[in-house]
């Protein structure tokens, strides 16, 4: 059986790869930007589950503290330990802080914690080397991506900060890097990088120095009482927001993940669409160099049939062909990106569903050129 | 009916346009080709000899009148048939001025599309097409492409693409115009001999004097009919 496309093809065989490459190139970005979300999921979860407390008690009417801004009193912790149901607590802060390092400096996310308190936030499990914090003064511990290591100094506002243990794979849910640090130097940091304009005015007392305060307070129920009424409990009489660990993942799914997917969605669906005009106009294009011969055809008697047939599988086969390229590139170039990139297959055989239709959405008016073809305009002079 | 006529054309009216721009090309032309017979059509350019052959290869549509191919009518006034296309790849044989092969198929593959998409199987056809060439003098040049292979070699291709599926008319317009004097007469011969050999009617337009004397019968078109002389 003579298989006309494949024919066709190996006759411009040049044109038809690169043409491939580039139209991979636009589907790797595809896949990469999957991948990045993808990343995104499986960030926001690390921080979440290395916590892995059961409740986050929050600023009434906020969805702290990590979609919105929230602030409790640190004493909080003790209140809401003294509960019935309620086995630790900790109070507990955020914030994003620029580490020093050489001449430029590192974006992290600093975690403040209790040191003497009941919950420990850093997972045993991601400590590579050294310990978790032992006093509440000036220690630090890093993840190994910040590149810092054991021992290390860090100049932190004007303290020297020690670095007494490297963690592997923890981030905040915006992907940042994280550190942690004790809560009181926490709170102090806090302060110091306020800005200047606060700064002096709590210096003069207008405002007073409040560093006490804290983001959250977390805690862990007793094993055989409801987590849903502890919360019901502290909602109702200590007058704050609590979510439980699944309604602080739904938050979190919902405002960190939900607008980049849209973003990621819409971008994704412009990149196919440009891929099937990119794809139609060469093939439609290939398809009219070839339209004397397409005549020819109809007119010794070949059947429509099996001319659409070769512009379909041409297009089928363009399309295939950057789909491999498009994972070859991306599967190159991920390791680059500075965020977390989790390529999975699933994905990547959505996309190749996407690509076939595409390819076939692609072929259309080239195989209308055809239908529409005189028999009789070849022989013309 | 006679069993013995290939063609028969009973008055074709083909014309063009309308206003201003009317032309009639054909009118009321009336004939009748025999198997084994090889025809002339010669008239000056422009008097509608491409189109009578679009016509008769059913290409092209007549306004009216009757034809048949062999015993079967295939035009009375309108197609009897929705798919001419089968007509023309199960009958007719074409050969065009240029040789007009498919430049992406080798010269076998050229040969062998057509009684493939009649469902002839390969080796079948692959051995037709090879018996063609070694017909031609070409058996060496099977895997060659046409951009590879003279003019008149690429002709006698062509020819053999006509002949391939054993059509019982072959349509010819102007088959040696492109070539040399030589190629000619051995393209001329060929005909001849496929006309005699296998029963094919063949019509072949020509301007070139020098082919008539292989030719059984010259049609003229005059006054937008056809005459013999
Ligand atoms: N598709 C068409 N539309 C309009 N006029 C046509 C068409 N095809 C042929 N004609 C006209 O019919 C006449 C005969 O054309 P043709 O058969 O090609 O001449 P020739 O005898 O040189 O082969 C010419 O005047 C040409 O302009
Ligand atoms: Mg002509």
């Amino acid at each position: 059986m003579i298989h006309l496309a494949k024919e066709d093809i190996k006759h411009t065989l040049g044109k038809f790869v690169v043409t491939a490459m580039g139209v991979g190139m636009l589907l790797g970005i595809v896949l990469i930007m999957m991948g990045v979300y993808r990343g995104m999921i499986v960030d926001v979860e690390v921080l979440l589950n290395d916590l892995d407390v059961d409740l986050w008690i929050v600023q009434e009417g906020t969805l702290g503290p990590f979609a919105e801004a929230s602030r409790v009193h640190e004493d909080l912790q003790y209140t809401i330990e003294s509960l019935q149901g309620v086995d630790n607590s900790s109070a507990i802060t955020f914030q994003n802080i620029q580490l020093p390092q050489g001449k430029s400096k590192v974006r992290v996310f600093a975690v403040g914690y209790d040191v003497y308190g009941g919950i420990n936030p850093i997972n045993p499990a991601r400590l590579v080397t050294g310990r978790t914090l032992a006093t509440d003064h000036y220690e630090i511990v890093v993840t190994d991506k910040t590149g810092f290591t054991l021992h290390d100094k860090i100049q932190l506002g004007r303290n020297i900060y020690t670095v007494v243990g490297v963690t592997h794979g923890s981030v905040s849910s915006g992907g940042d890097l994280l550190v942690y640090i004790s809560l009181k130097d926490a709170q102090e940091l806090q302060f110091s990088y306020s800005n200047k304009r606060i700064q002096t005015d709590r210096a003069r007392g207008i405002i007073t120095r409040d560093t006490h305060m804290v983001n959250a307070v977390i805690a862990t129920v007793k094993p055989g009482n409801n987590v849903e009424n502890v919360a019901g409990e502290i909602r109702k009489w200590h007058h704050k927001s609590v979510y439980t660990k699944a309604q602080q993942h739904a938050v979190l799914t919902k405002y960190v993940v939900e607008k980049s997917s849209k973003q990621i969605g819409l971008f994704t669906a412009i990149l196919i669409i440009v891929a099937t005009i990119i794809i139609s106009l060469i093939i439609y294009t290939m398809t009219l160099e070839k339209m004397k011969e397409i005549s020819i055809m109809k007119l010794i008697g070949l059947p429509n049939s099996t001319i659409v047939r070769m512009i379909v599988e041409e297009t089928l086969l363009l399309g295939i062909l950057a789909f491999m390229f498009g994972n070859i590139f991306s599967h190159l170039i991920y390791p680059k990106f500075p965020k977390r990139v989790v390529l999975e297959i699933p994905d990547a055989w959505m996309l190749f569903g996407m690509v076939v239709v595409a390819s076939i959405v692609a072929s259309f008016i080239a195989v209308k050129k055809v239908i529409n073809a005189d028999p009789a305009a070849a022989i013309g002079d | 009916m006679n069993d013995n006529i290939a063609i028969r054309v009973e008055n074709i009216c083909k014309s063009f346009g309308d206003g201003d721009s009317f032309i009639e090309v054909i009118k009321d032309a009336s004939f009748t080709i025999n198997k084994g017979e090889l025809a002339a059509l010669v008239a000056p350019s422009g008097t509608g000899k491409t189109v009578l052959l679009m016509m008769i290869g059913c290409v092209n549509e007549p306004d009216s009148g009757e034809m048949w191919i062999g015993t079967e009518k295939v035009f009375d006034n309108r197609w009897l048939t929705k798919e001419t296309r089968k007509i023309r790849r199960e009958k007719i044989g074409f050969i065009f001025q240029a040789h007009h092969l498919i430049p992406f198929l080798n010269i076998i593959n050229n040969l062998i599309l057509l009684p493939q998409t009649n469902k002839t199987d390969e080796k079948t056809s692959k051995a037709e097409a090879r018996k063609l060439l070694h017909y031609f003098g070409i058996a060496d040049k099977e895997k060659a492409m046409p951009s590879q292979l003279s003019g008149g070699q690429n002709q006698r291709v062509a020819i053999a693409r006509a002949l391939i599926n054993n059509p019982q008319i072959i349509l010819a317009d102007e088959p040696t115009a492109a070539l040399d004097t030589q190629r000619s007469v051995d393209v001329m011969k060929i005909l001849k001999k496929i006309a005699l050999e296998q029963e094919v009617a063949i019509i072949m337009v020509t301007h070139d004097d020098r082919m008539l004397p292989y030719c059984d019968r010259i049609m003229k078109i005059e006054d937008k009919k056809i005459v013999f002389v």
